[in-house]
């Protein structure tokens, strides 16, 4: 073996480790994060399938940036920014407000034993007026608010993914939850 | 009417926010969600795999084509390398062409069958073959008249000046011309 092949084996050899050490890293990335990521997704699609069809294109764009897994410091604010960034990019195109969105979707994710089918029903029916006045929200004071449902994601995270900062963060939560107490007044929801 | 509590500080109010927040972060996705997009991966991975790498055949064949990046980096350098050797030998072997084969003579200075500057191209005329005696006329005042200066005797002169009389073998100026 020449001296040049023995270069390019040395050069070789670590690339398809690397391969199978991607793939092992990505399938934890799955294992660990991807209900996270649909909780992230649903947030704002509001619809069961397009939370999961971000969740396996955020997947899909890890697969093709591999190669940079080992320069990622937190993969929970990196995977979440992604999915984030994917479905407000796809809501921004869709220019609607989720066209999907149903009250199976939200009824599907109530706890089964806690409530009756009834009671299930009309609980999802006010959850989807109370989410449709979040929509109405400011867009700063929206997303924060929407991020801070996410019971995995503090809010340093929160902070990490719209890139600002922990005090930005909850002053505009603050905000959100005092207009909407106030638009939920006007429409006596709670009632 | 003001309220008596505020919206916010409504404890209902916050119990419903609460509630509808706990709802949207507990949402539970459908069983199998990880299988799925671990099956998507795979299929998009060997998707990957049998595209066409866009890198040289010798970087395909030794599987350096994994990532799809050292190719095209390879590729860009050896491609600069192979321009600048071009650029530099072309400039070399042009520049050794002229000096070889196309001497650049300067421009043929014709002179004139008489004297060397212009304007004896334009007037010419034969070379003296010795110096030329200035005439009289053209030489200048002080050539002409040596001594000292001359009163003429019947000059008008100031009161009290005396006139030196001319030697006797002097002629006058003005019989000279």
């Amino acid at each position: 073996m020449s001296c040049f092949e023995g270069q390019l084996a040395s050069w070789v050899a670590p690339a398809c480790e690397t391969t199978v050490d991607t793939s092992r890293t990505i399938a934890a990335l799955v294992a660990e994060y991807s209900t996270a990521l649909y909780r992230v997704a649903f947030s704002v699609t509001r619809n069961a399938a397009e939370a999961e069809d971000a969740v396996q294109e955020t997947f899909l764009r890890v697969l093709r940036h591999e190669s940079r897994l080992g320069e990622i410091r937190d993969y929970r604010v990196w995977l979440v920014r992604i999915v984030w960034n994917i479905v407000l990019d796809k809501k921004r195109r869709a220019k609607t407000r989720p066209e999907g969105e149903d009250i199976a979707d939200h009824a599907r994710a109530l706890p089964s034993s806690d409530l009756a089918a009834d009671a299930a029903v009309i609980s999802s029916q006010r959850h989807a007026r109370i989410l449709a006045l979040i929509d109405r929200l400011p867009a700063r004071e929206r997303q924060a608010l929407l991020l801070s449902a996410i019971e995995e994601l503090s809010t340093a995270e929160i902070a990490s993914v719209l890139g600002t900062t922990e005090s930005s963060i909850r002053s505009r939560i603050f905000r959100a939850r005092r207009e909407l107490a106030v638009l939920l007044e006007k429409e006596g929801i709670q009632r | 009417m003001k309220h008596a509590i505020e919206p916010e500080n409504d404890p209902r109010t916050t119990a419903v926010i609460d509630a509808t927040l706990h709802h949207v972060g507990s949402v539970t996705p459908s069983s199998g969600l990880e299988g799925r997009v671990l099956t998507r991966l795979a299929s998009e991975r060997v998707r990957m795999e049998a595209a066409p790498s866009t890198g040289l055949p010798f970087f395909r064949r030794t599987k350096l084509a994994v990532r799809g990046r050292l190719p095209v980096q390879a590729l860009g350098l050896v491609t600069g390398c192979l321009l600048a050797f071009v650029v530099v030998a072309g400039s070399v072997m042009h520049s050794r062409r002229l000096h070889t084969n196309q001497l650049v003579a300067p421009p043929a200075l014709v002179l004139p069958a008489h004297g060397i500057g212009a304007a004896s191209a334009v007037h010419p005329v034969a070379p003296a073959s010795a110096p030329v005696p200035a005439s009289q006329a053209a030489r200048g005042r002080s050539a002409r008249h040596t001594g000292r200066a001359r009163i003429a005797p019947h000059a008008r002169k100031a009161p009290g000046v005396a006139v030196p009389a001319p030697p006797s073998n002097h002629t006058s100026p003005d019989s000279q011309n």
